[in-house]
């Protein structure tokens, strides 16, 4: 992911709450701390699929406002 | 080669502290470094002392360990060493096991950020690992053993404080494992009825290796009774086969198991090879797939094995190993009809195995021939 972005393609992590320190630090290990991180909350093992779309939808206010501002 | 003094010079390299054991810890693991355990001063003659005995230029990195992706640099790595207990001349074997553990296959970055509770296992074989005693015989994978005990620590610290495992932050198991604290064992060769490990994966027996594997704890079996082979493997192929490891769930995986001399020796008396002894154990262990839940055999057997599970009722086998030739067998421990069971991560790591050599390229066969040669 650290490379798509590093070539200026619009890119983001998906993380569950619980993950993202760890995120953030891998982002700035991989000279990417700018690296988007779209934040869900934990757990998300064990959703039946319904779960799985209502969770998606959740965060696509934020993957949307990401691609905005690339394109600005 | 740039001395010692130098590198610790570095602005960022080194703290000066009193040098006395309880500041000195305090320090540490006020700061996160180290196990939770207390630590041995890593002052700069304790340095030095094991550093004596690398034979590569000290501040150049042997690898990156994740997810820090820190530099194991020779002096990084003799900090923690010292920091772990170690004897100076065990320091060859530390410096090998790091050098295995980067490499790509073994999967240096999921294993150590996984919630599964899987650690590095390191299996010595060869004379070098008997002769800095890594004990391979009763308790071998007990306590009791500076070599075992220490060696095993040293990498631990190093994925803690180079590679930055740090629970919560960059290992982020659920429950975790005690099998992080140190992991280390040797081969019984002498009790071995059969090649040792490093010979199996193709190095002379004179080799002194090292193989790196992304283990669970042990799982016991226990089998006093059964006379034969077929009988050991049996309970054995009812240890392997459960619903939980990971193994399980993917088309390839190598797990391993330590079968105690006792157990060994009666599976080769009735006239099992250790490929036979694989075979066996492959067809054996496996569980009716209507053991698992529903959603497991939705979500991944239909998934991993579409086609095997595609109609496949409740009846059908779920394997806990795919192929005969990915069960690695060592023989371990002392006297007892005991033998020890290790799932692994899975199909995303696999074991690595690196022999010790010489400046010169040449198998050591002495640690004093390493530190001379």
């Amino acid at each position: 992911m650290s490379e798509l972005r590093k070539r200026g393609i619009s890119t983001a992590v998906v993380c569950s709450t619980p993950f993202m320190t760890l995120g953030r630090t891998q982002a700035r290990t991989f000279g990417v701390p700018d690296l988007p991180l779209i934040e869900i909350p934990h757990p998300f093992g064990c959703l039946n699929n319904d779960e799985v779309r209502q969770r998606a939808e959740g965060i696509l206010p934020q993957l949307m406002q990401l691609i905005k501002e690339r394109i600005q | 080669m740039t001395s010692l003094n130098d590198l610790l010079n570095v602005p960022g390299a080194s703290v000066d502290l009193d040098d006395d054991f309880d500041t000195v810890n305090e320090y540490f693991l006020e700061r996160g470094w180290g196990d939770g355990l207390p630590l041995i001063p890593p002052t700069e003659a304790r340095i030095e002392a094991m550093l004596a005995w690398c034979d590569r230029p000290w501040e150049i990195p042997i690898g990156r360990m994740a997810p820090r992706y820190g530099e194991a640099t020779p002096l990084r790595l003799a900090v923690n060493a010292v920091m772990a207990g170690c004897q100076p001349r065990y320091f060859p074997l530390i410096m090998l096991a790091i050098e295995a553990l980067c490499e790509k296959t073994f999967n240096r970055y999921s294993i150590q950020v996984t919630t599964h509770p899987c650690a590095p296992l390191l299996v010595f074989n060869g004379p070098i690992a008997r002769e800095l005693g890594i004990n391979s015989g009763g308790n071998a994978l007990g306590p009791g053993v500076k070599a075992n005990a220490t060696i095993g620590r040293a990498i631990r610290l190093a994925l803690l404080n180079i590679g930055g495992g740090i629970p919560g932050l960059g290992d982020m198991a659920t429950v975790g494992s005690p099998a992080k604290y140190s992991y280390c064992i040797a081969e019984n060769e002498a009790k071995n009825p059969w090649e040792p490990l490093h010979v199996e994966r193709g190095f002379p027996i004179d080799a002194t290796t090292v193989t790196v594997i992304g283990a669970e704890c042990p799982h016991n079996v226990n089998d006093g009774e059964s006379q034969t082979g077929e009988g050991i493997m049996k309970t054995i192929a009812g240890t392997m086969a459960t619903t939980g490891p990971n193994d399980v769930y993917y088309p390839r995986q190598q797990p391993l198991l330590i079968l105690g001399p006792e157990h060994a020796n009666t599976i080769a008396r009735t006239g099992y090879s250790k490929a036979d002894a694989k075979r066996f154990l492959q067809q054996h262990a496996w569980l009716p797939l209507g053991k698992f839940s529903n959603e497991n055999i939705e979500r991944l057997f239909k998934v991993t094995f579409k086609e095997r599970y595609a109609n496949a009722g409740p009846d059908a086998p779920a394997y806990a190993v795919q192929n005969a030739e990915d069960i690695m067998i060592i023989v371990a421990g002392g006297i007892g009809k005991h033998s020890v069971y290790l799932p692994t991560f899975g199909g995303s790591t696999c074991p690595v195995t690196l022999p010790l050599k010489r400046r010169d390229g040449q198998l050591a066969s002495t640690i004093e021939e390493f530190h001379l040669g």
